[in-house]
């Protein structure tokens, strides 16, 4: 396999369109034909410098794989390849509506335990996270599209925000049948 | 001596190229070692036809036994036979707190962070003890390949951390194995199940060995085996069952643990792994100990009782898959087929409890102790570059997530649990003084956040970049995880390109300094091994030489001796056959072998004579010469 992939952007990598909503079927099975080429377990018997290029390949590889797989990180990644950085600092700020729905959110959460069904609660609050985590994506999309980048990086704050209450509901899930099992 | 095998040119006597690799299952109870031979594998027996060789060590002043014969010692020799090491692999003094209250042994107090075990032998770590483990079994897979190794595939547990798989790594280095690579040991299983059974799909890997539980998520499709996430616990096996067991019995016997001898605690074990294992036919099992002369206590150990001890320790392994399946993204109906792998899984409680958990039936059909073993063989032979074709391939994953210490004691995932591996990652550092030249950072793996709640890896002081103001400089920090999921750090100042030179401090492994001392010590063992190589190489020379003067003797022996001759070349041949099987050292065996060269010289030199004539018959001398 040549050296090529380390002068391309992740799509490319594994030949798909740059896009919010990739064919993840087709990620995987290209990211299995990569890995057969790539993988250091196939040059097992080559030189030191082969093997080194073959796990920094591998590396390279996995590294644009579990991007693309994750939502916000794809997104994310997107927004890097027209030049914008999710991490330096900005000064605009969350769209207040917004950070009032995750605020009583989060205190839905922290009451689920004394409802008479936390585990459904949590299974509903699931569910409806889930949904809005879909919206975004689209929401980014559109953004995307017209060049709206700003507004673009805001779009992903939100699916931040939205993704950190999701792992937060599936560990509180997590532990309530940890107790009841 | 190879002047008598003359051979037609175009026919070469060399058998075909192929490299020789073995597959190790280093168990806490049992290891095994395995091979492909003619597109087979399987594992491999000792002269006495025994596969499962028990991790089990004894030393004594003068030698070092292992397997069966160390195991018979248990209890009578507690301090010095040392069992299920693999506990300690990678383990620090403050982990023997935790670990401690099940080991009969005496510990050695040092200055090291690795612990040492105090035996006759003097102190053993827990590499040095595995590498005898492993030493035994790489003779095992070169006596019967009779052949130099290329390598070795040696299973860890999936949910080993980079200290206990680098404290594996280096105990084969002590053995003197090539490591070709380490694999998990649930991912080898799939390999041997999947290969054999052509299953495609999710598939659930259960395994819960003598010391070590793991279950991994993989998806198998045309020969890559691509791990989605995988689960367990490094401390937690059936020897846990043993113990709940004997605490029991010691409770029931109104006794006090602690008032016990290393060696009546190892009886009551013992006992309590065979009731263990009778429940698996019987619906209970009678418990017999003679605590002394006097002491005699017999027991009822019902499978209701012995349920209510194992079940929670069942309930955290199956906490376990469903996390991993959760980290998979899989339901569990999408789970084609759970294979159960491990000696554990024959306690039916285990195989009920998983069933009900995935709501299938599990997999039970192949041999449990086995299947590790002959996965790691099949790696093994694909690795030494018998698989031309290329078919497998098997995609793993980081087990736990490796984070650095930030202020405040908290720790900062960098690379997060089940990323596929080989996988890097780059982190910028600053400082945060003026003129600062220096600086420390503390490697963790684990989940939780609290530093003190994960486990330290190393301490990395990143030394010699240029003096800036507080803040300016940029140290970038790459984090290199490779597919034996081993983790490597270089630095290097962004801003005046110096390559920051990184001294790590394991937290509990040895150092390379440690590393290379054990090697030299195993010198002196080494030369012992290496007279018994010697020798048995010596043999199959002598048997060659044997088989060529047969062959040459029957062909030409009485067209070209006389009597005489051939009496003397048959005689020196005798010495050499009863010198075989009798010589105890190699150099003996050469001088009887270097007697028949002298004697057969003269009958050897007349063959090549009349080989050369023949070839050149009906040709000229000159055609020879322009060649």
């Amino acid at each position: 396999m040549s050296d090529l992939i380390f002068s391309q952007n992740y799509f490319e990598i594994f030949s798909l369109d740059v896009s919010t909503n990739p064919d993840l079927a087709l990620l995987n099975e290209n990211n299995r034909a990569l890995q057969r080429l790539a993988h250091p377990d196939k040059f097992a018997n080559s030189s030191e410098a082969e093997k080194r290029l073959a796990m920094q390949k591998t590396s390279l590889i996995n590294q644009a794989f579990n991007t693309l797989k994750d939502p916000a990180l794809r997104l994310q990644y997107m927004l890097s390849l027209k030049g914008i950085d999710m991490n330096a600092e900005t000064d605009t700020t969350m769209d207040g509506a917004f950070l009032m729905d995750q605020m009583e959110l989060r205190e839905k959460i922290s009451e689920v335990r004394s409802q008479s069904d936390p585990l459904d609660e949590l299974e509903t609050i699931s569910k409806d996270l889930k949904s809005s985590s879909a919206n975004l994506i689209i929401e980014f999309d559109k953004h995307y599209q017209a060049d709206e980048l700003d507004t673009g990086r805001e779009v992903i704050r939100k699916l931040q925000f939205i993704n950190k209450a999701q792992r937060e509901v599936s560990e509180l899930t997590e532990q309530l049948e940890d107790e009841l099992l | 001596m190879a002047l008598l095998q003359i051979s037609e040119p175009g026919q070469s006597t060399k058998p075909h190229e192929h490299k020789f690799a073995i597959g190790i299952d280093l168990g806490t109870t049992n290891s095994l070692v395995a091979t492909v031979r003619s597109g087979l594998a399987d594992t491999l027996a000792d002269v006495n036809g025994q596969h499962l060789l028990p991790s089990v060590v004894q030393y004594t002043a003068n030698s070092v036994l292992v397997g069966q014969a160390a195991k018979e010692h248990q209890v009578a020799d507690s301090q010095n036979t040392i069992s299920s090491i693999k506990r300690l692999m990678g383990r620090g003094i403050s982990d023997l707190r935790i670990l401690g209250d099940n080991l009969p042994y005496a510990f050695s107090t040092s200055d090291s962070s690795v612990p040492r075990i105090k035996t006759a032998a003097g102190d053993k770590t827990a590499i040095e003890i595995s590498a005898d483990i492993l030493k035994v079994l790489k003779q095992r897979g070169e006596q019967t390949l009779g052949d130099k190794l290329e390598g070795a595939v040696i299973t860890v547990p999936a949910y080993f951390d980079d200290a206990q798989r680098q404290a594996t790594k280096d105990a084969a280095k002590l053995a003197g194995l090539k490591v070709l690579r380490l694999l998990n040991e649930p991912t080898a299983a799939a390999v041997a199940y999947g290969l054999d059974s052509g299953a495609e799909g999710i598939v659930a890997v259960y395994d819960l060995g003598g010391g070590t539980f793991d279950v991994s998520i993989m998806q198998l499709r045309q020969g890559v085996f691509e791990v989605l996430s995988t689960g367990g616990d490094s401390a937690l096996g059936g020897d846990d069952f043993d113990h709940a067991i004997a605490e029991w019995v010691i409770a029931q016997a109104g006794l006090n643990a602690n008032d016990l001898s290393a060696g009546t605690l190892r009886l009551i074990l013992q006992e309590a792994c065979a009731a263990k294992e009778n429940l698996t036919e019987h619906n209970q099992s009678e418990i017999t100990i003679k605590f002394d002369e006097s002491q005699t206590w017999f027991g009822t150990l019902t499978r209701d009782i012995f349920q209510q001890l194992i079940d929670p320790m069942i309930k955290k392994t199956l906490m376990s898959c469903r996390r991993a399946l959760r980290d998979a993204e899989i339901e569990k109906h999408q789970v084609m087929d759970v294979v159960m792998v491990g000696g554990s899984t024959r306690t039916l409680r285990v195989r009920e409890l998983v069933g009900e958990f995935f709501d299938t039936q599990p997999r039970v059909d192949i041999d449990p102790d086995r299947v590790v073993a002959i996965g790691a063989a099949i790696q093994a032979n694909a690795l030494a570059g018998n698989d031309p074709e290329g078919n497998l391939l098997l995609m793993d994953v980081l087990p736990l997530s490796l984070g650095i210490e930030t202020m405040g004691g908290l720790a900062e995932k960098i690379i997060q649990r089940n990323t596929p591996i080989p996988v890097s990652k780059a982190q910028d550092f600053t400082t945060y003084k003026d003129a600062q030249t220096a600086m420390a950072v503390h490697i963790v793996q684990g989940e939780r956040e609290l530093i003190d709640d994960c486990r330290s890896l190393a301490r990395f002081e990143l030394r010699g970049f240029p003096p800036h103001v507080a803040g300016s400089a940029r140290i970038r920090v790459t984090f290199q995880v490779d597919a034996d999921g081993l983790l490597s750090v270089t630095a290097r100042e962004e801003n005046s390109g110096v390559e920051a030179s990184v001294e790590v401090k394991p937290s509990y492994g040895l150092q390379d300094s440690e590393i290379e001392s054990m090697l030299k010590a195993s010198m002196e063992y080494a030369a012992e091994d290496k007279d018994a190589r010697s020798l048995r190489e010596q043999q199959v020379e002598a048997d060659r030489v044997i088989e060529a003067i047969d062959a040459a003797m029957a062909d030409d022996g009485s067209v070209m001796l006389s009597e005489d001759e051939k009496a003397l070349i048959i005689e020196a041949r005798g010495k050499l056959q009863a010198a075989r099987h009798q010589a105890t050292d190699s150099q003996e065996l050469k001088s009887v072998m270097a007697n028949l060269e002298k004697v057969s010289a003269a009958y050897v030199a007349k063959r090549m004579n009349a080989s050369v004539q023949k070839t050149m018959a009906g040709h000229k001398v000159e055609e020879f010469n322009n060649d």
